[in-house]
């Protein structure tokens, strides 16, 4: 089947898919509790959509279209608001974070449909060490030629999403030293990394697609996993680097982080992207991952070695003016905060060492979700 | 020389404990029926009222190893609990009065029709409204399942324990005060032990995590730290003739709901607790004299079927306003079959009242043997329907 045409969205507009975590309110480990919840949640309708996840202690949200900061993060609250009400009707925890700090990837049960079986067939254990948690953001593009253009030129700030999103630092039961460690899940994955480099949309259906489809190895884009993808049947491209942030209002901050910076280059206020850019992707990839915001990135350009930190700070005054025209300046004053604060990596560090046990982070993780991180009430935070 | 006799009887207790492992894991790997079923089973086959390959007299000893095998379990399923959850659903309290009112009823109105008299049918009403946690448990454990009728069975089962003790406590204090006239022995033995227990439960759950704070081992497993608690707890319940059941419930509950710190412990106490559910299950069975099931083997039977129906009716019409399917509600209802230990070790408390509820209670010792087999695999597969179990062909292979 050949790749469908790019439908036309407006341009900037925002879509977010937030994977969460589903936590045992006894013991803190992940519970396979997706079925149980999305029966209760199907009852009445959805402030967006919810839907399965490959293992059933994976509950995937995604919110409508929308164009500006204020209502995509009044819907991201709406939702939490509805999970944690049917969690606390089934003693289940939700929470965020790329990463379940202790869970065994070989406790986890794929949840019943047919796809995910098929997919747990092919990649074995790969499908349950899957168990990953990221945060997926839609940008609406006009044309097919603008998506691609748009996902290459974003290349040189893929770094930045991961740094300021990274909430993985422990992987079953041990401190990974990186600040994503979800990542190294997805790199284990045939078809992960970057797309191509194409700038035609008929050149990348026609050859690109047409030929990978022809080698019998992919049948749709949903099996890419690459960091970002065109999703031509939304006419949007999706970003997929970021781990699914510990509050629902950083996940709307990175997205419209996103929206300001793609109306930035937009404007072709870079230089055009170029395949030479890539030589150093997966250098700087790394670099996010293990040191987060303290990272330091090669310029793709320019091969100078820069502060990944500082290059965020530089880039928020640079798309600063365009944030405010899309009405989305509190979105950026709040990465301003994490460049300073610190990722939701370093909380996660801190809480660990403050209450002495990988179960204490999971029980402060669920405590931030809700909204609640100051009460310092522990544990399974009731009612 | 060696003495055969005395040999022989060194060495029941251990080759009872050896040949219901085996069948245990016989049955479970070619059938897959739980494996408390066949340890008890085997501990009822080979108890002293049947083949007696097991000692007449249980020593002291035994009976403190099977509480403290009780013990582990009901520590479990303390820890298990989120009261909070009651607070934030209700309905899960409506459910649980529900259920248990109702089979009080259906078996007070069964016993009154095979003419029982009305002390022995309330006692046996009460009685039956408790599903053993340590079955479910135990279960649960084996089976490795999670989801809303685990987590259901599991909470229903604490609570109608609590309700089923208050109640035959109450009606016990009744029967008493009536044939003593002695309100003090009819009142010690209803409030002191059942509150002592609970207090001595709730302070090991307020020391052991600051002990284990103090001592900085909150990252380290606690299995053993638990473990030895739960020990002590038990042996100082057994020896002040309280109940160690409620002592460790307790435990279990107030450690987790007072815990500052968190720590991580084997499921189900690992191996140890294996092998103390191993002996406990043998114990159980064994202590059930043929005799009396067969005497009460009619009414038994007729228990077991009202009961089940009146516990899935009285699950089954809150499951949907509670926030589960039909089909899961009436699943936690099939769930909720096992009466078993809990009942019998209850009974065998009663004795030095003066009352012999063992002999008048027969029926309920009939159903207890039976759901004591046939219990876990009630459970089993009402797990395995709401497919709580991870599935057996899951381990990918390549198509």
């Amino acid at each position: 089947m050949p790749l469908e045409k790019f439908r036309t969205s407006q341009a900037l507009t925002l879509g977010v898919e937030l994977e969460l975590q589903l936590v045992s309110l006894s013991d803190l480990d992940l519970a396979a509790a997706s079925p149980d919840m999305l029966e209760l949640l199907r009852r009445k309708s959805f402030p967006g959509s919810v839907t399965p996840e490959v293992t059933e202690s994976m509950i995937e949200v995604a919110t409508d279209i929308h164009e500006r900061y204020p209502e995509l993060l009044a819907q991201l609250l709406t939702m939490r608001d509805t999970l944690i009400g049917a969690g606390d009707r089934l003693n289940i925890g939700i929470c965020g974070g790329g990463t379940h700090p202790f869970q065994l990837w070989s406790e986890r049960r794929i949840f019943r449909k047919p796809r995910f079986r098929e997919v747990s067939m092919l990649y074995g254990y790969l499908s349950k060490q899957f168990t990953i948690f990221g945060q997926h953001v839609h940008v609406g593009c006009v044309s097919g030629d603008e998506a691609l253009f748009l996902l290459h030129a974003l290349n040189r700030y893929v770094p930045h999403f991961i740094a300021l999103s990274a909430s993985s630092p422990f992987v079953q039961g041990h401190d990974t030293l990186f600040n994503s460690a979800r990542l190294n899940s997805v790199f284990a994955f045939p078809l992960s990394g970057r797309a191509p480099f194409v700038l035609r949309w008929d050149d990348f259906a026609e050859q690109y697609f047409a030929k990978m489809e022809h080698t019998g190895v992919v049948k749709s884009m949903k099996d890419f996993y690459w960091d970002i993808r065109p999703k031509p049947e939304y006419g949007t491209i999706e970003l997929r680097v970021c781990d699914t942030p510990l509050s629902v209002e950083r996940a709307a901050a990175l997205a419209c982080y996103l929206q300001a910076l793609c109306s930035y280059l937009l404007e072709r206020n870079e230089a055009e992207p170029a395949e030479d850019d890539y030589l150093v992707y997966n250098y700087n990839r790394f670099q996010a991952c293990r040191f987060g915001l303290d990272g330091s990135i090669v310029h793709p350009k320019t091969y100078e070695q820069i502060s990944l930190r500082e290059d965020i700070l530089t880039t928020i005054r640079r798309i600063q003016s365009r944030a405010d025209a899309l009405g989305c300046s509190p979105a950026l004053e709040d990465i301003y905060r994490i460049t300073h604060a610190g990722s939701d990596a370093s909380y996660l560090r801190r809480e660990y060492a403050e209450r002495g046990s990988v179960e204490g982070m999971v029980d402060s993780a669920l405590l931030v979700f809700r909204g609640d991180a100051s009460s310092q009430e522990s544990f399974s935070s009731g009612v | 020389m060696i003495d055969i006799a005395l040999l022989a009887s060194d060495l029941a207790w251990p080759l009872t404990i050896l040949i219901a492992w085996l069948a245990g894991e016989l049955a479970h790997q070619t059938w897959k029926i739980p494996r408390i079923s066949i340890y008890a089973l085997v501990g009822f086959v080979f108890g002293p009222a049947q083949l007696a390959v097991l000692p007449h007299s249980q020593s002291a000893s035994m009976l403190l190893l099977a509480n403290i095998a009780f013990g582990l379990i009901l520590f479990e399923c303390g820890y298990r609990i989120n009261l909070r959850w009651l607070l934030a659903n209700p309905w899960i309290g409506a459910t649980s009065l529900a259920e248990a009112l109702l089979t009080f009823l259906a078996v007070y109105f069964l016993a009154s029709c095979f003419e029982l008299p009305a002390s022995t049918a309330l006692l046996l009403a009460a009685l039956s409204m408790a599903t053993s946690p340590a079955t479910i448990v135990r279960v649960v454990n084996e089976q490795r399942s999670s989801g809303q009728v685990t987590e259901r069975v599991l909470h229903l089962s604490a609570l109608n324990c609590v309700l089923a003790v208050l109640v035959f406590k109450i009606i016990v204090g009744l029967v008493v005060f009536e044939t003593s006239g002695s309100l003090w022995e009819a009142s010690y033995n209803s409030l002191i032990v059942l509150s002592v227990s609970v207090i001595i439960g709730a302070s090991a759950g307020f020391a052991v995590p600051a002990l284990l704070r103090f001592t900085h081992r909150t990252n380290q497993d606690s299995t053993l730290a638990f473990t030895i608690s739960i020990i002590c707890l038990v042996a100082l319940a057994h020896s002040l003739k309280l109940s160690p059941v409620l002592a460790a419930l307790t435990f279990g509950l107030s450690a987790r709901h007072r815990r500052i710190v968190f720590n991580s412990s084997q499921r189900g106490f690992g191996t140890l607790g294996d092998l103390l559910s191993v002996l406990l299950f043998v114990f159980i069975a064994a202590t059930l004299e043929w005799r009396q099931v067969v005497a009460g083997i009619g009414l038994g039977l007729a228990i077991i079927a009202v009961r089940q129906l009146a516990k899935i009716i009285g699950i089954g019409i809150f499951a949907r306003i509670s926030g589960i399917s039909l089909r899961k509600g009436l699943l936690v209802g099939m769930a909720s079959t096992p009466i078993s230990a809990f009942v019998i070790l209850v009974l065998e408390q009663t004795r030095y009242l003066g009352i012999n509820l063992v002999e008048e209670l027969a029926p309920l010792a009939a159903a207890a043997l039976i759901l004591e087999v046939l219990g876990p695999i009630f459970i089993q597969r009402a797990l395995i329907w709401a497919h709580e179990v991870p599935d057996a062909e899951e381990p990918a292979r390549a198509p």
